[in-house]
This record gives C-alpha cells, structure tokens and sequence, in this order.
C-alpha cells in the first residue's frame, strides 16, 4: 500500500503487532481503509510534535483536575490518569452492532432483575440455577416485589467489551452498579479535537457531547409518572473518592446539585436537601455511592456516606435511586455465565455479542476441565472486581496454580474461569515511540423510558509492554474513541472482520 | 437556593483567598522595606500577621517570609490557605465555572510544586507577585464568569469579611494599641503600610504624597470607593448579605443584614474628629467584632441552622 511509503519510519519502525488483533494495522501491515486518514496525519509529524502535543494534552488535564491524588510520606501530589493521544477509531458498520448487541443485552439484563425481584419465573423455569442467584453476593432480598419505574433496574450501564484475536468484539463484563469512566470518554474527546483537529473534521466522528443531557433525562424519566418537574441530584461519597471528579463533572454538567449523604434528610419517608434556604424536596437519585453505603439503616451499619431512612423512602415510593440497589445481580460473573440464555429466554432473540466462553466451577464436570488446564485459563473469583482473587494462569508459577487448586477445590462455587484471551492492540505513543499496546473498550447504555447507546467510548489502555491488564489501578490509561458516521469512509467491506 | 454545605465551602473559599492575597503582599512588602536599615513596616507586617515574636529569634525577613509562603505546618501560611480555598473549591467543582477553577488550580499547581522552595529562593519578590497576580486572575474569573446570583454572593462575602478584618488588624499593628506605644512614625514605614493594604497610588491620588498617619487612617477606614478600605469592604457585606435575604429564611436570615447595616452605618457617619479622642483603636475592635457577630449570624441563617423550624408539619 501507498500508506506505507509516508510512514515516518523512525517513530513506526518499532511498530509490531503481535498475535493479537491490531486495530490499525492488518495482518500484512497494511493500514486498516478507517484509519487511513489519522496515520498519514501523524505520519507528517516528527517525534517532537507527537511529544510536544501529548505534554499539552497532559498538562490540560492536569489544569482541569483530572486527576488522583498520591500521598506520600510528607507531601502529597496530583497525578493525572494517564492519557494517549491517538485516538481509537471504529468504523460505523462495527458500531452498528456493537449498538444493537448492548441494546439488546441491557433490554434483557432489566427483564431478567424485574423478574428475579418479582415472580422469578426465570428460576422457576430452571434456566438460571435459583441458588446462583439468591446466593450471589449482590442479590438484595430488599428490593423483592418493589415498584421500580420502566422496570428500568440498571439505568447506567459500562459494559466491558474486547475484541478478540479473530477481530470479534466479544462482552467480558456487565457493569450495573456504579461505573465510571464517562468524564474520561468526554475529557479525552475534547482532548483529541484540540490535538488532531483537521483530522477529526474530515474523518466524520459521531458526537458523544450531549450525554449528559441524555443522562439527565433518563433520571428525569424516571420519576416523570408522579412528579412534573423532579429534583435530580448526584450522590458521591465525597471530595476523597476516586471518581469525585467525575461525580462533580456530570452533576455540573446536568446542572444537579451534587450531594452528600450529610446533605439529605428523610422526614416521613420523603427526601430533603439541606439548601441555604431550609429543605427541598429530592426525587430523584443519581447515586455513585454502592448499595451497601446508601443507607446504614438497611445496609452496612458502619457507613456514614449515605442518608438514614432513604432505603423506607424509597420502598415507599417517594424517590428514586439510579441504578436500583440490587442491580449489581445481574453483572454476578456466574450469572454472567447465562446472560446468553437469559437473551433467549426473555427476547426470543440470538445473542447479537458474544460473551467469552465461561467454565462455571460449580459444575463438576467444568470443574474436572479447569482444574486441568489451569496454565491457561483466567479464574476469578465471583464476588470480587478489579483484579483481586484472580488467577492469570499462563503467568502464575506451578506452586501458585496448585495453591490456587486447593481453594478451587474447596469452594467451587465461588469460581468462574475463562480461557486467556489476547485483547486488540491499538497504536500509542510510549516513550517517544509508536507502540501497539493492549486496549477494552467501555461504552456507556442509559435506560429510562428508552435505551441510548452512546456513539463513543472509553477506551482503556494497558500500558505496559504486553500486559492484559488495563484497570487504572494497576497502570492502565485510556484514550479517546471515535465512532464514525460512515458517510466518510472508504472502508472495504473486506476490511470488517467476518 | 443551593445546598447550605455548597454556600459554606464557597464563603471559606473567598476567605482563604482574600487570606493568600493578603498575606503574600504583606510578604513582598516586608522583603522589599527590609532591604532598607531604616524602618518599622517589617515589624509592622509581622505584628499584622501575629508574628512578632520571629524578631526575636533572629530570623531574617527572607526565612520569615519563606515561612509564612510556603510552611505547610502554619495554617495562616500562603499554601496552606490557597490549598485550602482549592480543597472547598473541589468540594462545590459543579457550582464554579471551569475558568475559576483553573485559575486556582493553576496557583495551586504552581506553588505546591516541588521547584516552588528553588523559586522563591532565587527570585522571591518575582515568585509573589506572580503568586499576587494568579489571585488576582482568579478574582476576575469569578467576576466574568460565574453568575453574579447567591452562589457568587456567598463568596464575596466571604472574600469582604475576610478582608474587613485583615485590615483592621493591620491599622490596629501599625497605629492601635498592638503597636505597643510605638505607632508607625517615618515617611517609609508609613509608605510601606499603604503598599501592604494595596493603597498607594489610589492614597497618592486623594491626598498627594503628604503622607500622615491620620490620613491613612482615615483613607483605610472610611474611603468610600477604596475596595480595600474598611467601609468600602462593610458595604458590600452589607449589599450581599441584603440580596441574600431576600430568599433566605425569613426568620434568621435578617438578622445577619441587621447587623452588617449597622456596622456599615456606623463608618459611613464616623470621622476621624469622633474618633481622634479615644483614637482609632476603639472603632477597629468593632470592626473586628462585628465582622465576627457577622460571620456566626450568617451560619445561623444560611448554613446550620435548626432542621426542626423547617421540618413540614
């Protein structure tokens, strides 16, 4: 190809894809037709400019406070998330039906929490086994039988998804509880119009901008049957939080107050504020506290970070908190082992994507396989998120996988596996240099009285050489993802993968 | 209406920045006046900042003033006041407009950075007018982009009161009874206490260079159209405090107004003549007071006071 010849060879010449699917370069080293117009961009520019323009794009951020904080032994610094500069780019046909793939999942994940917190046909009918669910750690007995509006349990949705070696976007998590990382996906945007201009015009990248409007009437929906004009408010635990910044950047955003359970009072099952001019009535709650914090009353007795009484309110009907406590049930790992079946189940519908093959443990023949393959497989453990209780197989030492045999053994059930799957590799700018690095992708669903997929994602970035792993607490990044429009693009139909 | 917590953190907010600006000033001045033998301004300044008692360890102006910039141990000190008015910045981040922010953060990157020590050692005066005029960018921030509605309000009055009595306190140092006897009496000194209240060229303009400490004080407390005289700051406390009244709690919320007016009242009438005999010492204990009367009224209405009165019945 053409393309190859503008390479600007010393900054591409370290550019090798591994065995993974690399999602700007094809198997012969051709650049993919949806990223030809970013690589002759870059291509223009020397090692300075890339670097010059990566520290601008830090210190941006750095400015607008989109960071952690580091403590340390005497004084304590500001980090940024790290960010890259390139943006990830997919073209409109793979969208399409990543589009229609989380629509239809979320649709059937909401249907199958209406009907475990109500009739449970679902177990009756023996499709998900009744004791997975009833004894998975996020199921709340307290939210059996409970009006919840649109039925609509998980109103923000963050789905993991990676694309696979064979170049098939393929689901690795449900996130229904609080997920994070929409502040990033906007930040990055506004980022990558400043750093590549000319090339996001011409390129026709669909807009992500008007999510927190979206976000805003989605909560609206939810409370419109009984009140006109409802009182939306963001509930963070606070300035210390990890995410606070986006806490405050939604609320912001959405022109809502953002609250602290210290700022809610609950009188007679109703919700006030405390305002400068007396209490104010709140109807409805975007909360990023965890189900068991929101109220101390029900839940945990030792959190201070939610308000008494809101869980009475709430089962009375007179507020709504988003997402539903309880929702979590339905992103359990076991369960997410059946969300194919539930798909079915509800829908009467093929699964449009594809969930990563998944060895239940509690299954005794599963068991036998994954206890003989365990230098391969992934295991986690269900109850717990973020890499903890996890074994990587391929990486673990004999010693490890055998101590971890004798847990698998002890408590199956608390075990899924998977088989260790190479995620896409996009380009990044490391150290001066363009450098394929693993990434996921995380787009953001909404469902009120409707379902909105937004046409953008974050992109998270392993950024060490070679690892898996790009949770941004174990050194992962992210950067902008753009979805184009289609209507610029050259793209061969050859150029999808099958 | 906004949250009573938002309207707290937003009135903190002005105070520890009017606080910074303040002290890094007094700062300047008194590195800058030291360099001259002759002079009471730095031992002015530092009664002013409630620190005398450094003259007597033998530190010079520099190693003062190091520590009132950058000691993050003594909470009247610049960073620990700019970290703070950030920290109350991050906690209402939805109510600011992203320019207010960045101006502060900006400062606060700036002075929390690990070169900030090498700075201030090479190039002192440099690195706190450059402090001075961050402060500054930040004020005009907030003027030009946030909505001069309740939340703005909360924060002026928090940036007036402040500023009310730091001047107060500064007159009582350099004239009052906590000079000890021993009132500002040369033409530099006196010069210098006019550059710590940001005065000097708006005095020169009114009296010309007759420099006399009755003028000064007369300027610093009853100046009408200073901003950082002492009736000029009481007036628009009591301006804020009166549009705010109007959505406040009926009940409690008069009572911060009332006593804001009467406190602005009495240095709109007052001269210097009523206060010659008794001298001024009298008038700024009232200042001070009342700017403290001031500050527990306005919690009282606006910020903790008691759920039962507004519970529906």
């Amino acid at each position: 190809m053409d393309d190859r010849e503008t390479l600007d060879r010393p900054l591409s010449a370290a550019y090798r894809p591994g065995v993974a699917y690399d999602e700007m370069y094809d198997k012969d080293a051709g650049v993919r037709a949806h990223y030809a117009a970013l690589q002759s961009r870059i291509s223009t520019l020397g090692a300075g400019e890339l670097a010059d323009r990566q520290r601008t794009l830090e210190q941006s951020f750095l400015l607008q406070g989109i960071t952690f904080t580091v403590y340390g032994a005497e004084t304590s610094t500001e980090q940024i998330i790290p960010t890259d500069l390139f943006p990830r780019i997919i073209p409109a046909a793979e969208w399409a039906k990543i589009e229609a793939g989380l629509a239809q999942r979320l649709q059937a994940l909401n249907l199958f929490l209406a009907d475990i917190y109500g009739d449970q046909i679902i177990l009756k009918d023996g499709v998900v086994p009744r004791d997975l669910v009833l004894g998975a750690p996020a199921y709340r007995r307290e939210m059996q039988g409970l009006y919840v509006p649109h039925k609509a349990y998980a109103n923000v949705c963050g789905s993991d998804l990676i694309r696979n070696e064979a170049g098939e976007f393929v689901v690795l998590e449900d996130n229904l509880r609080v997920p994070s990382g929409v502040s990033y996906m906007l930040a990055n945007r506004d980022a990558a119009k400043r750093t590549f201009p000319g090339t996001y015009r011409t390129s026709g990248v669909r807009s992500i901008e008007r999510y927190p409007d979206m976000l805003l009437a989605t909560l609206k929906s939810l409370a419109a049957e009984w009140r006109p004009n409802p009182q939306v408010v963001v509930l963070t635990p606070g300035v210390y939080n990890s995410a606070y910044y986006e806490h405050a950047y939604l609320a912001r955003l959405m022109g809502a107050p953002l609250v602290e359970g210290r700022d809610l009072v609950v009188h007679d099952n109703l919700v006030y504020m405390r305002t400068t001019v007396g209490l104010k009535r709140v109807d409805v709650i975007y909360r990023r506290v965890d189900d068991d914090y929101i109220d101390h009353l029900t839940f945990r007795r030792d959190s201070a970070l939610g308000a008494a009484g809101l869980f009475n309110a709430y089962r009375a009907g007179n507020v709504v908190i988003a997402n539903a406590p309880g929702a979590g049930v339905a992103d359990d790992k076991a369960v997410y082992a059946y969300v194919p079946e539930i798909i079915r189940y509800y829908l009467d519908q093929e699964p449009i994507l594809s969930n990563v093959e998944t060895y239940l443990c509690r299954e005794p023949k599963q068991l036998g396989y994954v206890l003989d393959n365990l230098d391969k497989l992934v295991v986690k453990a269900v109850g717990a998120s973020g890499g903890y209780g996890m074994l990587v197989g391929p990486h673990a030492s004999a010693e490890e996988r055998s101590d971890f045999a004798q847990q698998l053994k002890a408590d199956p059930s608390n075990y899924i596996a998977q088989p260790t799957i190479q995620l896409s590799t996009a380009p990044c700018l490391v150290d001066g240099a363009i450098e394929p690095r693993h990434v996921d992708l995380r787009p953001f669903i909404l469902c009120g009285d409707k379902i909105v997929v937004t046409p953008g994602a974050l992109t998270r970035v392993a950024l060490k050489r070679g690892s898996l792993v790009v949770n941004s607490s174990q050194g992962g990044g992210s950067k902008d993802t753009w979805v184009l429009t289609g209507e610029n693009e050259t793209t061969a139909a050859g150029d999808l993968p099958a | 209406m906004m949250l009573a917590r938002v309207a707290d953190s937003l009135y903190w907010m002005g105070r520890y920045i009017e606080r910074a600006e303040h002290v890094s000033r007094l700062s300047d001045v008194m590195l800058t006046a030291s360099l001259d033998a002759t002079g009471d301004a730095p031992r002015a300044a530092r009664t002013a900042l409630g620190a005398p008692e450094d003259i007597d360890e033998g530190k010079t102006a520099v190693d003062v003033a190091l520590g009132l910039i950058l000691d993050r141990e003594d909470p009247g000190s610049v960073i620990v006041s700019v970290a703070r008015a950030r920290e109350n910045a991050r906690q209402v981040r939805d109510q600011i407009t992203s320019e207010t922010w960045e101006r502060l953060n900006l400062l606060f990157l700036r002075i929390t950075s690990p070169d900030a020590k090498r700075q201030f050692d090479q190039r002192a005066v440099t690195f706190l007018h450059e402090v001075i005029s961050d402060l500054h960018l930040f004020k005009g921030a907030v003027d030009s982009t946030m909505s001069h509605g309740e939340g703005w309000r909360f924060l002026m009055l928090g940036i007036y009161l402040e500023r009310a009595q730091l001047i107060a306190r500064l007159l009582d140092a350099s004239f009052g009874e906590a000079a000890q006897g021993s009132p500002l009496s040369d033409h530099l000194s006196q010069m210098g206490l006019l550059r710590m209240a940001c005065a000097l060229e708006p005095y020169l303009r009114v009296y010309t260079a007759d420099i006399q400490p009755r003028l000064i004080q007369e300027f610093l407390l009853f100046n009408e159209d200073f901003p950082r005289s002492i009736r000029f700051s009481t007036a628009r406390i009591e301006e804020h405090l009166r549009a705010l009244a109007g959505h406040g709690n009926v009940q409690a919320s008069g009572a911060p107004e009332r006593l804001a007016g009467r406190l602005s009242s009495r240095l709109r009438f007052a001269d210097l003549e009523e206060t010659a005999t008794s001298g001024a010492g009298g008038l700024l204990a009232t200042v001070s007071q009342d700017c403290g009367r001031i500050h527990e009224a306005i919690y009282g209405a606006f910020v903790a006071y008691p759920l039962e009165q507004h519970l529906p019945t």
